[in-house]
């Protein structure tokens, strides 16, 4: 299962990709509207897919990667299967960041790159905060406080922005957005998300063989020579970046960083190791098919897909918790 | 012939001055009572704590050892180990390659083999039972090769089958041209396998020597405060408290 596992889900990648570019409220033609696109040709097909299916499903596709990458990564670190990469409270930096921008015009002069970059910066800072508060011992347990004395600080914080937004419409804005979504994104989101994607990507793969190591605890993976403390702040500062950056370009999109792992774990043998490029394929599939989806139901208010996966992944995690309960009784 | 030379070495609070030298193809066994820093010895050794003093590997100084070449030569097996996923038995050995960063099956497959664990080699860590899995887990360090191997307490939890089974495999990996360094309770099991034995008491190293040099009822009723009973004529050799 393992040696397939890598391709079948890509397969499944391309499939879904094709279905989230012909998928939506009007009929066009994908393959000629693509063609017309790249060509700069104008005209209905080539926008439709151009400009707004295309940037979609590259937004789907990669948010999703960034979240199963770095659950999987952040699962392994803290050898803890029900981590969620929001744990480590870079998804509420994010958001509290993004917020700035809708508020007080931060970064104004960006145009549509205020948000992301705003978020990757809230999410850096909300980083340096943790690194500060766990110290150079970084023990897995410290981490989960730490990450959880953040989390509600910038929860704190979003709610003070709440509270005295400007105005409704500014407060509704904030809402919707941080309900997750990719609809309504250009390709000039991307252009923050890819690089991000990239670094913190390189990040997390470089440190594998800590993560296998770390599999028999951190003495073990120290006598092997592997570099513990070092080698987990390259983890937690790829897994910020890719959080970071899908928060900011796409509001919460919660429990596909937990879920998706948890789900290909026993395919890859529970090696943690060669759960990261699975994980990260998985992601981008379970995004993409949660964006169709929510393109499926009633058009008129477009459910959004932050709640969309929390609807689906909540009662998951429950039967989880359920499930290791079963395991310790 | 004198494979590490420890000198002066201290652990802030832990341990104090350990002068000690280990040969090759020598089991040496670490004794003492709880907390006299048997475990922070062979941490200090692995390179996990901060540490004070010389540590000469093959007469060169182990502070000119990368990170890599120090776990090629020195493995450490801590007292409690537990894998946080359900590996397969086969995966947990491969990890002893990590050092190498290598995967080779032929040294894997014979370190199961010594270890006795290769008709457990497709099951899963979490299914297996204490004694299994102990045999799994020095498999994994057997398979890193190293000069010296630290094993802290292998034996506690089995059961005399085992504890048995793995204490010679030890011996016979130390007199393949290693050397183990092994912290051990029960006093016994040390004067039956041990070629010599260092006792710690308090955070100091107190005697270094053969098994009848430093087991003597009058040592052991000193440090450990019980009346002891010392035999170790017999086959196998036997040390009980009164």
């Amino acid at each position: 299962m393992e040696k397939i596992l890598t391709p079948l889900i890509s397969i499944l990648l391309i499939v879904l990709s094709w279905l989230s570019l012909s998928s939506g409220s009007v009929d066009v033609n994908v393959l000629s509207g693509l063609w017309d696109w790249i060509q700069s040709a104008d005209n209905k097909d080539a926008l439709i897919v151009g400009e707004i299916r295309l940037p979609r499903t590259l937004l789907a596709l990669v948010v999703g990667a960034a979240m199963g990458l770095s659950g999987a990564a952040l699962q392994g670190l803290l050898r803890n299967p029900l981590v969620d990469p929001g744990l480590i409270g870079a998804s509420q930096g994010a958001a509290v960041g993004a917020s700035g921008v809708f508020y007080f015009n931060l970064f104004s002069g960006l145009g549509a790159l205020a948000t992301p970059l705003a978020g990757l910066a809230g999410a850096a800072i909300t980083l340096f905060i943790l690194m500060g508060l766990s110290g150079s011992m970084a023990r897995p347990s410290i981490i989960i406080m730490a990450g959880l004395a953040i989390s509600t600080l910038t929860s704190a914080l979003l709610a003070i922005i709440l509270n005295f937004a400007p105005n409704p419409y500014a407060m509704q804005e904030l809402v919707f957005w941080l309900l997750g979504s990719v609809s309504n994104r250009g390709l000039d989101n991307l252009m923050v998300l890819i690089p991000a994607f990239i670094i913190g990507g390189g990040l997390i793969w470089g440190q594998r063989r800590l993560l296998m190591g770390l599999s028999l605890g951190e003495k073990v993976a120290d006598s092997m020579g592997l570099n513990v403390v070092a080698g987990g702040r390259y983890i937690i500062l790829g897994t910020a970046m890719l959080i970071g950056s899908a928060v900011a370009v796409a509001g919460n999109i919660g429990f596909v960083g937990l879920l998706v792992p948890h789900i290909l774990r026993p395919l890859v043998n529970y090696r943690p190791d060669r759960l990261l490029l699975p994980s990260a394929l998985g992601g981008a599939i379970t995004v993409c098919a949660a964006d169709i989806l929510v393109r499926l139901l009633p058009p008129e208010r477009e459910l959004k897909l932050g709640v969309l996966t929390a609807l689906v992944g909540a009662p998951f995690f429950i039967w989880l918790v359920w499930k290791e309960r079963q395991r310790w009784v | 012939m004198g494979l590490m030379k420890i000198e002066n070495l201290s652990v802030a609070g832990r341990l104090q001055d350990i002068n000690l030298e280990i040969k090759q193809g020598e089991m040496l066994g670490l004794i003492g009572p709880n907390g006299a820093g048997k475990s922070t010895l062979l941490n200090a050794i692995a390179g996990l704590l901060n540490k004070s003093g010389t540590i000469l590997l093959q007469d060169l100084n182990l502070e000119q050892y990368s990170a890599q070449q120090k776990a090629r030569n020195i493995a450490l097996q801590p007292q409690f180990v537990e894998s946080a996923w359900a590996l397969s038995v086969c995966d947990v050995v491969s990890m002893g390659r990590l050092p190498w960063g290598d995967s080779d099956q032929q040294i894997i497959h014979q370190a199961m083999q010594q270890a006795k664990v290769s008709d457990l080699a497709n099951r899963h860590v979490d299914e297996l039972s204490g004694g299994e899995k102990a045999r799994v887990w020095l498999a994994r360090v057997l398979a890193n090769q190293a000069d010296v191997l630290l094993v802290d307490e292998p034996v506690a939890n089995l059961d005399i089958h085992y504890q048995r089974d793995v204490m010679q495999l030890l011996k016979d990996y130390a007199k393949s041209g290693h050397a183990v360094f092994i912290a051990i309770h029960d006093l016994s099991l040390a004067a039956k396998y041990c070629d010599r034995l260092c006792l710690l008491d308090q955070t100091r190293l107190i005697k270094t020597g053969r098994v009848e040099e430093v087991l003597t009822e009058t040592i052991i009723s000193n440090v450990f405060k019980v009346d002891a009973f010392v035999d170790l004529k017999s086959e196998p050799p036997v040390v009980l408290s009164k």
